[in-house]
């Protein structure tokens, strides 16, 4: 069948984008951006409450003495307080016709004006509320503080379990065999002080690094930095999913998939690995696994290592292509 | 077998090639050149920024009390002296500095007082000491310490770096001849011994023999007027000449007019107890009937004494030590330590309490830097380039609890080598 004439329309549809303003990581120095943002639980952000209706057992009356305080506040008597505990000789002094079937020591006690054996000493628990000091009070502000008050809110990094740098706390648990994170850390340790000790990297301009890095002989004195240059500079945009059958007769059709942030550098990670292994050891000891991993990420710098050739590859199928990108697309 | 490849018919089986094996044919390390470099001690980072206004410890400068807490490099040639008495360790910080220093102390301060004290002949002759303490409290830099002051005022050092290299039976031995019971020499450890003395001292070129050895004592001739420096390089050449010439150069180091010694041992647990090495009897040799431990806690002990004084340190380790109930048991009892009492079931040798029977061995613990202390270090650190936090009266706090109190490798631990 043939389709109508549609004077409207052009031969072909002709997308006009307004150009969007590119917020893209590279154009962020790197320095600024080392420190990512980490949404963490807190008490600032309250749990949502459900909008649905309260269940059975939810929403039940107060207790006795809650009840009976409500009710002292309408009439004006004042009745228990709920804070605490009504002590009986309250009570005693409030009803006269209890106070006549108390026993003796009690009757005793509330005849004399004080008591006998008065203690020099209080034995009484402070109330909840006294205990309880507003810390904005001038008071404790006047209070004397050793190292002064924290700032607030706390930096992300004095939270335990997100202590270390975001790349060192992701290497470290991709250098981890059999659970064992503590030696994990160990060779962490021992990868960031051969980095610091090292020799400055030489940069090779056929294998730039990612925009915004510093002067090479600048890093062995931040091992951090370097060693998440190495990764983000050689990490890959994408990844090659091989749909099977989706070419027609069997073939599996290529589709390139872009990868986050957390997955390019998981990526980069296992490469290094790879390639580190396969180095052969110079000396002996438990520093050889971290040398030669450090090995690697300096020669990722200075633009030696295979790691490069193996992104290029995947960048290159990622180009190649490019065309299959609206298959995915297409099946949603 | 023919591959028949006919369309419904069954392929005939056929046997897959073996898949070659990956061979590396590099070249292969050569013998002892994997060990020597994980034994390669490194002492400059060429990284690491040089700290302005960092000035050297000298004789003068050593008991000056106002330094306590600052950091002070260790001059050149005493580097190289205490590299050849094997001093610095390959587990202690050194490769990450521009420049080998070292932080004073109080004890430093005090040994640095001891040390001077000796040298003018005032107080105490000799004074012979164990240093104890937590993992990483500094026992083996005190001993450090104390060699390069001593060095710095002209004594002679004689220093054992690990006491368990004289036990691990990995260097040869033999018995010494009408010895009840039987002695054992170490030839080329002794050997090596001499060399390191002979290198690290250069005192020993101005000093010479007093007079001719006796005519059975060394199977060589000696030249009169021979130097004491030459004297031991003699023995450093010829193992099978060892001994008898570390046993001539102790004897004339101790005449009278020859300068102070300083006798070091590092990792004294070890020769505290049964060695690898096997009698002809095939029973195992204890560690007391080797020459140069022997040697070594006679003096510890006070059986020898030396003449010219001198100051003898011990140092134990908590990091590679063998269970020694004895030791543990003397060491305690010597620090005072009422809690540490003989156990009827433990069986504790009696040679090693014999060598602290006598009295006289100080047991000294070390504890943890006051704040002023870490901070001076942990100054000295961010002017090197190795922290770049603040140094601050919080970071410093902080730092020094976590290191439980100030402990100098804790500290390091936790400020420069941590992973943030």
């Amino acid at each position: 069948m043939r389709p109508g004439i549609q004077l409207l329309r052009s031969g072909r549809s002709i997308d006009v984008r307004p150009k969007v303003l590119e917020f893209s990581a590279h154009r962020i120095p790197l320095c600024l951006r080392l420190q990512q943002r980490r949404n963490i639980t807190s008490d600032e952000k309250p749990l949502p409450e459900s909008e649905q209706p309260k269940g059975p057992n939810q929403d039940q009356l107060p207790h006795v003495s809650e009840e009976a305080a409500a009710t002292g506040d309408i009439t004006g008597e004042g009745g228990p307080d709920v804070e605490q505990g009504s002590p009986v000789q309250e009570i005693l002094k409030r009803d006269q016709k209890s106070q006549e079937k108390a026993p003796k020591v009690l009757q005793e006690e509330l005849k004399a004006s004080s008591p006998k054996g008065s203690r020099s000493y209080s034995t009484s628990t402070p109330r909840r509320a006294q205990a309880m000091i507003d810390p904005e009070s001038a008071e404790v502000q006047n209070q004397g503080h050793i190292f002064g008050l924290p700032e607030l809110p706390l930096p992300s990094t004095s939270h335990l379990k997100h202590r270390y740098d975001p790349v060192i706390h992701q290497v470290t648990n991709l250098l981890m065999q059999d659970g064992k994170l503590s030696k994990a850390q160990r060779n962490m340790a021992m990868i960031l002080e051969r980095l610091r000790t090292a020799p400055p990297p030489t940069p090779d301009p056929r294998h730039p690094l990612i925009l915004g890095a510093p002067p090479t002989n600048h890093l062995p004195l931040n091992p951090i930095l370097y060693l998440t240059l190495a990764i983000d500079s050689v990490a890959p945009l994408l990844r090659i999913r091989s749909q099977k059958g989706a070419a027609g007769g069997g073939v599996a059709l290529q589709i390139p998939i872009p990868l986050g942030l957390r997955q390019r550098r998981r990526t980069a990670v296992m490469w290094i690995l790879d390639a580190a292994i396969k180095k052969r050891t110079k000396g002996s000891g438990r520093a050889m696994f971290a040398h030669k991993i450090a090995d690697e990420l300096i020669a990722i710098v200075e633009g030696k290592s295979t790691v490069w050739d193996r992104r290029g590859g995947v960048h290159k199928l990622g180009t190649a292509a490019r065309a299959n990108l609206s298959f995915g697309n297409r099946r949603r | 077998m023919v591959e028949v490849n006919v369309k419904g018919a069954k392929k005939t089986f056929t046997k897959k090639k073996k898949k070659l094996q990956k061979v590396d044919r590099g070249k292969k390390p050569a013998v002892g050149e994997r060990k020597a470099l994980r034994k390669r001690v490194v002492l400059s980072n060429t990284n690491a920024l040089e700290v302005e206004g960092l000035k050297d410890i000298t004789a003068q400068s050593m008991i000056d009390d106002s330094l306590r807490g600052h950091v002070l490099a260790i001059p050149g040639p005493v580097v190289d002296q205490l590299r050849a008495v094997e001093a610095f360790k390959v587990t202690q910080g050194w490769p990450l500095f521009r420049r080998p220093s070292m932080l004073i102390r109080k004890d430093t301060l005090d040994m640095a007082t001891e040390i001077e004290n000796i040298s003018l002949g005032i107080g105490d002759k000799t004074i012979r000491r164990v240093f104890v303490g937590e993992r990483g409290s500094g026992k083996t830099t005190m001993l450090l310490q104390a060699m390069t002051m001593a060095f710095l005022k002209d004594w002679v050092v004689i220093n054992i770096p690990q006491a368990q290299d004289l036990i691990l039976a990995q260097t040869e031995y033999g018995p010494l001849p009408s010895t009840t019971p039987t002695l054992y020499t170490q030839r080329t450890y002794t050997a090596s011994l001499l060399n390191a003395i002979s290198r690290a001292n250069p005192i020993l070129q101005t000093l010479q023999l007093s007079q001719p050895p006796a005519e059975n004592e060394i199977p060589i001739p000696v030249p009169p007027n021979i130097s004491l420096s030459r004297l031991a390089l003699l023995g450093a050449e010829d193992p099978e000449i060892a001994w008898p010439i570390f046993e001539l150069l102790y004897r004339e180091l101790t005449l009278p007019d020859r300068p102070p010694l300083l006798l070091c041992m590092d990792g004294l647990a070890h020769a505290m107890r049964n060695t690898h090495y096997i009698s002809n009897t095939y029973q195992p040799i204890h560690a007391h009937q080797f020459t140069i431990i022997k040697w070594f806690l006679d003096h510890l002990s006070g059986t020898s004494p030396l003449p010219n004084a001198g100051l003898v340190l011990a140092s134990t380790s908590e990091s590679n030590s063998p269970v020694v109930p004895a030791l543990k048991l003397a060491l305690g009892q010597l620090e005072g330590n009422s809690a540490v009492r003989k156990d009827p079931f433990a069986k504790y040798d009696e040679r090693v309490l014999g060598v602290f029977e006598g009295g006289g061995v100080e047991v000294k613990r070390m504890g943890g830097l006051s704040k002023e202390e870490a901070r001076g270090l942990m100054e000295y650190w961010a002017l090197s380039g190795v922290v770049r936090q603040r140094v601050d009266d919080g970071f410093v706090g902080e730092k020094w609890c976590l290191s439980g109190g100030g402990c100098v490798g804790e500290l390091e631990r936790a400020v420069v080598r941590m992973r943030v």
